[in-house]
């Protein structure tokens, strides 16, 4: 048997293409809320779309009328199209940032009526945004890629201005950055090709340093203690077998991991490393409280108490043998706790949302919505 | 002159049962492409005579031109395209592109809605396209130049050349096409929705056909064909995705001799080919190459007693070497199959046909695939005449190297289609003088098992996957009309079909059960007209193409369109020789519209001919 690595950073690039966990507290102001369709008490659902076809989505799911409206975007901006890839929707002040991967840019709506009002063009293979404050934003981008190799070179992490929406700088990262996140004026950001957290400073925005971790790192969060949690997937090795069959060896793979690391001294407190080999831990979402960190390893849901120095040994939400992309979207409804997951059942099909009772992980109900969803915002 | 009644006593015998294609099809629907709309159409390709003429849907990609032919609420791979009576249909992907020929080269098209597995080899689910070099009946000499000049930098010249001697004839011929295709277009994926020209449709194509006959004796004839395409085309992105400079580079190259023998025994026929298809695709993440060879034999005897039956057996042999970069490795595989035709007509009123053919795969196991078909003339009354057929039909698709060798998604898994297809309908003809009215009504049902479909399943590959059980349905409904009144020939073609397709089984969850299938329009709707006055022609077609749904959930769709095009011929002759002169304008309308989705097509074009014949 021959190893094979040339498809894996593809087929790393295409379990890494979802997750998408957008967590905001945007509800303290019910009295007296914003004006909007979709200011109401809800949830909007990002949907990636099939890549090549421009048929990314934005659904919204109404409390009070128990229902959902699919294609909320065209409803409101037709004939405009969102783009091709909704690979993340974030929400900064009243403005709704969606990053379209396959489009190079970000299309920004009001957060409340969803109407189109500008772009962030110029972005190549845009993956995440993260806002710093009204004026300020962040879009890490993959840069690269080699046909031929299916290598990426360094990515970058481009800074928007949010009042012009245009890129005032460029800062060059490690490989295929992913997920970032900002915390205490610094802006980590997962370098997924690689082993490394970069950190930035936003007021300077230059580089301050770097934290090295496991292979891998493609989601973050914040706990209660001011601790950051960065997940990383190992190294997955694909394998031929007799029948020229493809298969990830799990003997050759490295596991995944959590890391803790120190907000202040920027460094790796501790590290989480799973038993089994092959899967890749990710879309690491904290609750209100954040004490309590979700994430998806092995598609099944688990959940980390912060305080805790082991991994969970059972997982909370477990399908059993169930479709590969059941999990393609995590999130935690402030209020309720109610687990939300972007169900893929392909990517020529509408999708569904499955939600989950936070405290026995039993599905609850489910709704269907676009083409792979993979990010929620709880209104 | 011998050698000419021994022709036309060949033609006869096999006239005495229709048209060719007709022959062993008893029963089913078989359509032959008007000859006129063919000859005056001659600067369009296949595709367009597909598109306006027959009830096929062409799923294309875009302005580009890429055409894919699908019958009969199935999918392209389940139509198979037969050249000169062999299946040509490129193993890796199992779909043949409609654009690549123009009419000048294919002396005549014919096509079988409708499985027909028995006949028509892997794919016939659907239904079959077959084409057929030009055969010189008039002896001597002729040539035909052509140059149109098109809206969005389209250039068209095609020129061809015949002789026909008492031995040997021989016909030659070649185009070239050049389109910019930057027409303007609101692009809708940008704030605001700025106008925009189109930069990434860009067409080179160019193509040869040569074809030599020659008649070794009285009983004898050597044929050899000849077919030669190439075509560069840029693919233009969907609105709202990055532009990623795809552009698809394809080459066929398909060669064929055919021995045609007559003796006591019957007609017995062999054939041989060789062909060469190779596709590059690249774009700014991807070089991919597709380069297979294919030889071919298919060796036919027939035996047709007086007028009463006729027995066709014969066996068909395919060696396919396929170097496809996507594999990873040369990929070799062997097809045979036997198949038995017959023909029987116990009356003048009724024929009956009954075929079988069974495949041979390594690998698989492809079930026999029969036909069964009647064609009663139930009613013949004045000028009227009625005809009631049906026909049931098995059909089978071995999986294509792609679906099962392609890296990622390949699915080595994956099991090979079947089909089932019952059909029935009337026929009523009417003749008045020179009036004549051909009207047909036709139901069917279509089961077919295992149905492939490629699904995205992840953001970055697809993968095909097995349907249990997928049915199609439907009605088609045509008529034409045609006299000649005077000076005036008129003739007005209208077609309707209903075509429901739908999963009705599948092996794991259930909600995509019975919901169309995606991109197959329910209705379809045609109307043409050709009127010629004297030295005056003008073509008329208008298709309407109702909603199609983008996904398997029904959840999103594509309005339905509406298109008129038009042409307008002028013949000039001077002495023995013609010039032709033309207009043509398509999409006449000016309607905005998309067949796939958030792929603009260009708006109203008009072109200009000049044709040279020389008779």
């Amino acid at each position: 048997m021959k190893k094979i690595t040339r498809f894996r950073s593809y087929l790393l690039s295409a379990a890494f293409a979802f997750g998408a966990v957008v967590f905001t507290s945007c509800s303290d102001d019910t009295n007296n809320g914003p004006a909007g369709e979709y200011a109401r008490n809800g949830v909007l659902i990002s949907n990636e779309g099939a890549m090549t076809y421009s048929n990314a989505s934005v659904s919204f799911y109404s409390h009070d009328s128990k229902s959902v409206e699919n294609e909320s975007f065209k409803k409101v901006n037709a004939p405009l199209v969102l783009g091709d890839v909704l690979q993340h929707m974030a929400q900064q002040g009243d403005r709704l940032y969606l990053v379209m991967n396959n489009s190079g840019k970000v299309v920004v709506t009001n957060a409340n009526t969803l109407k189109a009002e500008s772009e962030i063009a110029g972005l190549e293979a845009p993956r995440y945004f993260a806002a710093l404050n009204d004026d300020k934003g962040y879009v890490t981008e993959w840069l690269g890629y080699d046909p031929a190799t299916y290598a990426y070179s360094n990515g970058r992490v481009a800074v928007v201005d949010l009042k012009t929406n245009t890129v005032t700088k460029t800062i060059t990262v490690g490989v295929k950055p992913e997920q970032l996140l900002i915390a205490a004026g610094k802006l980590y950001v997962t370098n997924s090709g690689g082993n490394t957290v970069t950190v930035i400073n936003t007021a300077t925005d230059a580089i301050e340093t770097s934290i090295t971790v496991n292979d891998g790192p493609n989601s973050l969060a914040l706990d209660r203690n001011n601790t950051l949690w960065v997940s990383s997937s190992g190294i997955e090795v694909w394998d031929v077998d007799e029948d020229d069959n493809w298969f990830v060896s799990e003997e050759k793979s490295t596991p995944g991991s959590l890391a803790k690391i120190n907000t202040t001294s920027n460094s790796v407190m501790s590290t989480l490393t799973f038993s089994q080999n092959a899967p890749a831990p990710g879309k690491l979402t904290p609750n209100l409280n954040g004490d309590k960190l979700y994430y998806v390893f092995n598609n099944k849901v688990w959940v980390q108490d912060v305080n805790a120095t082991t991994l969970a040994t059972k997982p909370l939400i477990d399908r059993g043998t169930y479709v590969a992309y059941g999990f393609n979207g995590l999130g935690i409804e402030p209020a309720s706790g109610t687990i939300y997951a972007g169900k893929a059942t392909d990517y020529a099909s509408n999708g569904w949302v499955v939600r989950y009772n936070p405290q026995s992980g039993a599905a609850v109900d489910s709704f269907r919505v676009g083409i792979a969803p993979n990010g929620f915002l709880f209104r | 002159m011998a050698q000419q009644d021994t022709t036309l006593y060949h033609l006869r015998t096999v006239e005495v049962f229709g048209k060719p294609a007709e022959v062993f099809a008893s029963g089913s629907r078989v359509t032959t492409l008007d000859s006129t709309f063919l000859r005056t159409y001659t600067a369009g390709s296949i595709a367009d005579a597909l598109q306006s003429r027959t009830p096929v849907f062409l799923k294309t990609n875009g302005p580009s031109g890429i055409a894919i032919p699908a019958f009969r609420g199935t999918s392209p791979t389940h139509t198979a395209v037969l050249w000169n009576g062999l299946n040509i249909s490129q193993p890796a992907l199992g779909q043949n592109d409609m654009s690549l020929l123009p009419l000048n080269s294919i002396g005549s098209i014919a096509v079988q809605h409708g499985a027909a597995g028995a006949t028509y080899g892997s794919g016939a689910i659907g239904g079959a396209i077959l084409l057929n070099s030009p055969t010189q009946l008039e002896p001597g000499f002729g040539a035909d130049v052509l140059q149109e000049v098109g809206s969005f930098g389209r250039y068209f010249s095609s020129a061809s050349a015949r002789y026909s001697g008492r031995k040997v004839s021989v016909g030659l011929g070649g185009y070239y096409l050049a389109a910019e295709n930057d027409f303007s277009f609101r692009d809708y994926g940008r704030i605001g929705g700025p106008t925009r020209q189109q930069d990434q449709a860009q067409v080179a194509q160019h193509g040869f056909t040569q074809d030599v006959s020659w008649q070794l004796s009285d009983n004898t004839r050597l044929a050899l064909h000849g077919w030669y395409t190439h075509a560069d085309r840029e693919v233009p992105p969907s609105l709202g995705a990055a532009n990623t400079n795809a552009e698809q580079v394809d080459r066929n190259l398909r060669l064929m001799t055919e021995l045609n023998h007559s003796s006591n025994w019957g007609e017995t026929s062999v054939k041989a080919a060789v062909f060469n298809d190779y596709l590059l695709f690249t774009d700014n993440n991807n070089h991919s190459t597709t380069d297979i060879n294919t030889y071919q034999v298919q060796a036919e005897q027939t035996y047709t007693y007086a007028r009463r039956w006729s027995l066709r057996g014969g066996l068909n042999l395919q060696h396919f070497e396929a170097d496809v970069q996507g594999y990873g490795r040369q990929v070799k595989e062997d097809r045979a199959s036997a198949f038995l035709l017959f023909r029987y007509d116990p009356s003048k009123r009724l024929d009956l046909s009954l075929n079988l053919r069974q495949a041979f795969v390594k690998g698989y196991n492809p079930a026999p695939a029969p036909t069964l078909g009647a064609n009663w003339l139930m009613l013949q009354h004045d000028q009227h005449q009625l005809n009631l057929k049906g026909n049931v039909s098995g059909s089978y698709r071995v999986t294509t190297l792609n679906e099962r060798f392609w890296q990622p998604g390949g699915n080595p898994d994956i099991k090979p289609e079947q089909g089932w297809s019952y059909e029935t309908g009337l026929r009523h003809r009417y003749t008045l003088g020179t009036l004549q009215l051909e009207s047909e009504l036709y139901v069917y049902r279509m089961l077919v098992d295992n149905w492939i479909q490629w699904m995205p399943v992840t953001s970055s590959y697809w993968s095909p996957r097995n349907l249990q059980k997928v049915r199609s349905q439907g009605i088609e409904l045509s008529s034409r009309a045609s006299t000649t009144l005077g000076d005036w020939q008129l003739a007005a073609t209208g077609a309707y079909t209903y075509t429901a397709s739908e999963q009705v089984k599948a092996y794991e969850g259930n909600q995509e059960l019975n919901s169309q299938l995606a991109h197959v329009p329910l209705h379809k709707a045609q109307l043409g007209a050709d009127l010629t006055f004297r030295t005056w022609t003008l073509l008329g077609n208008l298709t309407h193409t109702g909603l199609r749904y983008t996904d398997n959930s029904n959840a999103s769709s594509l309005p339905g369109y509406t298109l008129l095009s038009l042409a307008l011929h002028k013949k000039i002759t001077l002495g023995q020789y013609q010039f032709i002169a033309s207009v043509r304008s398509d999409n006449v309308t000016d309607r905005a519209y998309t067949v796939l989705e958030n792929m603009p097509m260009p708006p109203r074009s008009l072109a200009v001919g000049l044709r040279f014949v020389i008779p």
